[in-house]
């Protein structure tokens, strides 16, 4: 069984460092031993989105020098302490790590964790090649949206040239709006799967608790009360080879009679 | 006027449209560029590893750093060639 991921979508803001905080920390709850790997070298992300930026030492760059083994360089998540970040750093650039770094880097972490999750920067060059050097599985992001969906098609075809086969690479399509999708107003997920060819592992709504989560620095899966959440879960759940239908996805995205009435209660409060 | 809005079509959804363009944008996209379409192959593989010493070569005298501190890597990108240097100073 694979366990070394990348998630990766060629078009910037479209939700990769979201879902790979999420999907940690949904492994990380199920029990599993998870790192996560900041390779967007520059621009980082992940340690805000996870809430650690203030507790990082030591970063990728300090270990692709020599200076820390990886394990030294590992940040723990304040409540789940089987969750683990590799910090990238600011003032360094993506060219700085070159796929063989990666390589090795991943290779000292395997046999400590059950789940390694690298964050890939976007774009196609230096970073990406880093990201995707010592991935097993790949997970393209992507929103409903053309730019994004034909920037996933140049990703994946990269993914093939560098020899994934057609089953390591999984789809998560990104900020659906159902209504828009009911208006005919939105491509749907069988459009978007039968553009790109690969497997669906994960629809994702457009909502505010993510935003909310993000500010706080707390991923939506670590506040049980999210509808999001489950579907993070179910994500998780089916990359570890459980079966759960999309569908499952549908039904949370879709929203019940009661949580427009919750919402609306909600709004009126405030 | 009346019936001419009547007779008015019904407008095409943004959906059906963007399934259109979707279909003509990915045809062509994934297509991959060898660099045999431009210089021979062998060639090329065999030139890096001398073209990587002359920069490394180059870098550590222009920067005055130790030819250790030079890292060159020679990379192809889809039908470029890409040269990567990085220096450190101690």
């Amino acid at each position: 069984m694979e366990k070394v991921f990348v998630v990766t979508s060629g078009k910037g803001g479209v939700g990769k460092t979201t879902l790979v905080a999420n999907l940690g920390c949904a492994l990380a709850k199920m029990g599993d031993k998870v790192c996560l790997i900041d390779a967007d070298v520059g621009l980082k992300n992940l340690d805000v989105v996870l809430g650690l930026e203030n507790r990082i030492i030591y970063t990728i760059i300090d270990v692709v020098n020599n200076r820390v083994k990886p394990e030294e360089a590992l940040v723990k998540h304040k409540i789940l302490k089987n969750l683990h970040l590799l910090p990238a750093s600011q003032i360094a650039t993506k060219e700085m790590i070159s796929p063989e770094d990666m390589k090795r880097i991943i290779h000292q972490l395997y046999p400590n964790f059950d789940y390694i999750i690298i964050d890939s920067p976007a774009g196609i060059e230096r970073g990406f090649r880093n990201a995707i050097a010592a991935a097993e599985q790949a997970i393209v992001i992507t929103t409903p949206e053309l730019p994004s969906i034909s920037d996933a098609d140049r990703v994946i075809g990269l993914l093939e040239n560098a020899g994934f086969e057609a089953q390591s690479v999984k789809l998560v399509i990104n900020r659906i709006k159902p209504k828009m999708v009911k208006r005919g107003e939105m491509l749907t997920k069988e459009d978007i799967a039968e553009a790109l060819a690969v497997n669906i592992v994960g629809l994702i709504p457009d909502t505010d608790e993510m935003v909310v989560a993000t500010n706080r620095g707390m991923p939506v899966v670590l506040n049980g009360n999210q509808n999001v959440s489950v579907i993070f879960e179910n994500i998780a759940k089916r990359l570890k080879g459980q079966p759960v239908p999309i569908e499952a996805d549908t039904i949370v995205t879709g929203g019940s009679f009661l949580d427009m009435i919750r919402k609306l209660f909600k709004g009126s409060r405030g | 006027m009346f019936f001419g809005f009547m007779r008015r079509r019904k407008k095409k959804g943004s959906r059906t449209e963007a399934k259109e363009r979707l279909e003509n944008m990915l045809s062509t996209r994934r297509r991959v560029v060898p660099i045999s379409n431009f210089i021979d192959e062998k060639h090329f593989r065999n030139s890096v590893s001398e073209m990587e010493n002359v920069v490394r070569e180059l870098a550590a005298k222009y920067f005055n750093v130790a030819k250790h501190n030079v890292r060159v890597e020679c990379e192809e990108h889809n039908g470029y060639v890409v040269i990567i240097t990085n220096i450190t100073f101690d």
